[in-house]
């Protein structure tokens, strides 16, 4: 017997209608203090509400944007200076080890320092987004301008490819692939580091939303499930737009692009 | 006393009794949906105890479903596969499957001795038992001092000596091999079809070898199996006559040879 | 080792800090002597051991509870796959909210003790082992299991020999997604609510406005941080031995 797609729908509608009324259940029964618990229809209203409110959409556009500037100025400075030190072989070398180290240390420790310097502002997200994403990108864009085939390295030497032009043809397609899936994680990373720059440092955002919700006291707690659903939701937009650009991109490389995701 | 007296093992059986038949044996898979293939239609054939037979056929015509049928890892739609006289339910205990790629089949997260091991542990061989046997049948297959090494570190000839001692690790009666010569050059091929028949001629064991391969059928086998263009069907079933030791020089070369090959060739190109 | 050579840049950017910061009046930025000299009274000889240990107790519970857990976890739901595939898009929207987000919420719930920060490293950091061990799994060579098959293993043998071997290299690099993920809940919890551990350090030391204090503290962070990361390598390099050689064979062939 092999399952239709009719039934895997149906299967996975189950659970997740299955899963909320769990949730119903276990706050309308008390098994879980509805204080600091509320239920899913309280919670499902609320969402509804905060929807229409101008409130929620300036707090998803506040983080939006932040994350949006650090992936963006962390990024082109990660490709940046990742193609550049993968030109050459001395410079990686030396460079790397540096950079596995950095890569090592766990962002969140550069946080108190740029809440001190810039307080809770956007400049304060978008630094920590960008330094979050530029270590671990540079070095997947470094080995992505070194993976180059061998073929393809003699083929370009064959056919007379030098200097900026070996760059755009031979280069930047070889490690295209690499540095997709570099941007791809990176995303979802910044996404992360952005919720926690808002919820610690204070910016302005979803992050913040949730912690002046919680602090609000038990009736704003559907509130704050409502802000925490929707960042869930952001999380599901940014990474499979992110896989899908990534398919887009790079279908003619498929079988490649896997390798990179395995292979660094 | 012999080589082939200490490692085969179990009871002698009468030479007329069939360790192997298979009978209206048919396989469709995806039955009843839009996707529904019919890989094997009907085949039939007996292997007699002791005898090396040989399936051959075109290039995706169901071989390696049907190799999957005959050693229980997949169950037909219709007919029977009989080993040892019991309908095939599961994987039987005493027989061994030797896979087409080494490199699939063989364990890398294990040493030589370690992958061979495998079998005799479930099997629940005490350990000194057991490393006496790993060192008889890598000694068999013609491998020396490899057993610490890992599979990767051995090239493609001596990984697929590996997977055929683990297989005879657990004494079987009668050994399937898939295409087990195909992923290795022609020179390490042929030593791999020597050392085959020398195995089958000193442990008496029973070898069902599927390939592509004509040469090689007639060559390594007692009969040959033909199969026609997928779904297969039994074309017809050829004794090879040879006579035994068989060399890679003087077997090939002859006419005899040259006679059944040219057969066997037309009937698996013809439709 | 003749690979020292490359840490010349590294040791040029430490000398650099220490010669630029030196004279040092910045707020942000105080001299990297006096952070030195600071670090050793407090982190080496100091009462902000009791800090360090904090954190790493939450650390030491967290991340291997993720670790098994995500392992456990793959592995039934390669085992069930029609369950796995129903409740994919569940733990596929619990996966991508982002924990942090769920900080406050799991505080209101659990308060600000050790089981809140070990329940939000669990939380975290399950994901990665999860998913790569479900990956690993499904990856594994269909003629490898025939194998077990025709070797008679017992569903317990086969996951023992096969399938949790042949699924290791994907576990491993899982599991190092989760160490990482592991070291930043460990802090994040601390920073958000807590009265010990690293972050708590951290953050009361730069609402004192003690620059050089938090620098300390960002130090033994890094430090620590990635001084798992290498410990993670060096057992990593056992446990995948095999493959490693498997690889530089495969790549020299």
């Amino acid at each position: 017997m092999r399952d239709t797609t009719w039934f895997k729908v149906t299967a996975r509608v189950a659970v997740v209608l299955a899963v909320l009324a769990a949730w119903e259940y276990v706050s309308v029964s008390g098994a879980l203090d509805p204080t600091s618990f509320p239920s899913m229809t309280a919670t499902v209203a609320e969402l509804g509400r905060q929807l229409q409110s101008a409130d929620l959409w300036t707090a998803v556009g506040d983080t939006m944007g932040g994350w949006a500037l650090g992936l963006l100025i962390g990024g082109s400075l990660a490709i940046a200076v990742g193609t550049l030190l993968g030109l050459n072989r001395f410079a990686y070398l030396s460079v790397i080890p540096v950079i596995e180290f950095l890569k090592t240390v766990p962002v969140i420790a550069i946080l108190p320092l740029a809440i001190v310097v810039w307080g809770a502002t956007l400049e304060m997200k978008v630094f920590l987004v960008a330094f979050g994403v530029f270590w671990p990108l540079t070095i997947q864009t470094i080995y992505g301008a070194r993976a180059v085939d061998p073929v393809v390295r003699d083929t370009a030497v064959v056919l007379r490819l030098r200097g900026l032009r070996k760059f755009v043809v031979v280069t930047l397609p070889s490690a295209a692939p690499f540095i997709a899936t570099g941007v791809r994680v990176a995303a979802a990373v910044g996404l992360i580091l952005t919720i926690i720059a808002e919820l610690i440092g204070g910016a302005d955002g979803l992050g913040l939303s949730i912690l002046t919700s919680v602090n609000a006291g038990p009736d704003r707690l559907p509130a704050t499930y409502a802000f925490i659903l929707v960042t869930g939701a952001a999380g599901v937009a940014v990474t499979s737009a992110f896989t899908q650009l990534e398919h887009r991109l790079l279908h003619w490389h498929e079988s490649q692009r896997n390798d990179a995701a395995k292979g660094v | 006393m012999s080589q082939s007296e200490v490692i085969r093992g179990g009871p002698p059986r009468p030479a007329d009794e069939a360790m192997l038949s298979v009978r209206a044996l048919a396989k469709t898979y995806n039955a009843g949906q839009r996707t529904e293939r019919v890989a094997i239609a009907d085949v039939s054939f007996d292997v007699a105890v002791g005898e090396f037979v040989c399936v051959v056929g075109p290039s995706g015509c169901g071989k390696t479903t049907l190799l999957r049928c005959l050693s229980g890892l997949l169950s037909p739609t219709s007919g029977e596969v009989r080993f040892e006289g019991t309908p095939l339910q599961a994987v039987p205990d005493r027989l061994s499957v030797v896979f087409q790629d080494y490199s699939r089949s063989l364990f890398p997260w294990l040493s030589v001795n370690r992958n061979v091991a495998v079998p005799l542990k479930v099997a629940g061989v005490e350990k000194r038992q057991r490393e006496a046997r790993i060192r008889e049948v890598l000694q068999a297959v013609g491998l020396g001092d490899v057993g610490r090494s890992y599979p990767w570190q051995l090239s493609g000839g001596m990984q697929q000596r590996v997977a055929i001692a683990r297989a005879l690790a657990q004494k079987p009666d009668m050994l399937l091999m898939d295409e087990p010569f195909a992923s290795v050059d022609a020179q390490t091929r042929f030593d791999l079809e020597d050392l085959i028949l020398r195995v089958r001629r000193e442990l008496g064991i029973t070898v069902v070898l599927v390939t592509h391969d004509i040469d090689e059928a007639v060559y390594l086998a007692d009969r040959v199996v033909v199969l026609g263009r997928a779904p297969s069907r039994v074309k017809e079933i050829v004794d090879v006559p040879l006579e035994h030791p068989r060399t890679q020089l003087g077997t090939r070369s002859s006419d005899a040879f040259g006679r059944l090959r040219r057969h066997l060739m037309e009937l698996v190109t013809t439709a | 080792m003749t690979r020292i050579w490359r840490l010349w840049f590294f040791a040029l950017v430490l000398v650099l800090w220490w010669v630029l910061s030196a004279g040092s009046r910045s707020t942000f930025f105080p001299p990297l002597q006096k952070i030195v000299t600071q670090l050793y009274e407090l982190w080496i000889v100091g009462d902000a051991r009791r800090e360090l240990w904090s954190s790493l107790g939450n650390f030491a519970i967290g991340y291997p509870a993720a670790g098994l857990l995500g392992i456990g976890i793959g592995a039934l739901l390669w085992k069930f796959h029609r369950v796995g595939h129903a409740v994919s898009p569940v733990l596929y929207f619990v996966y991508v909210i982002p924990t942090a987000a769920m900080l406050p919420a799991i505080i209101a719930v659990m308060g600000i003790g050790s089981p809140m920060k070990i329940a939000v490293i669990v939380l975290a950091a399950i994901w990665p082992t999860l998913l790569n061990t479900l990956d690993g799994m499904r990856g594994i060579d269909p003629v490898m299991l025939d194998t077990a098959k025709v070797m008679h293993m017992s569903a317990v043998r086969t996951v023992r020999t096969v399938v949790l071997p042949g699924a290791m290299p994907q576990i491993m690099a899982g599991l190092r997604n989760s160490l990482q993920i592991s070291v930043i809940m460990m802090v994040v919890s601390e920073l958000v609510a807590s009265r010990s551990g690293i972050g708590f350090f951290i953050l009361e030391a730069q609402q004192r406005f003690a620059i050089t204090e938090m620098w300390t503290g960002i130090i033994v962070l890094a430090v620590v941080g990635s001084a798992l990361t290498f410990l993670f390598i060096a057992v990593e390099r056992v446990v995948l031995a095999w493959y490693l050689g498997a690889r530089a064979v495969e790549q020299k062939g």
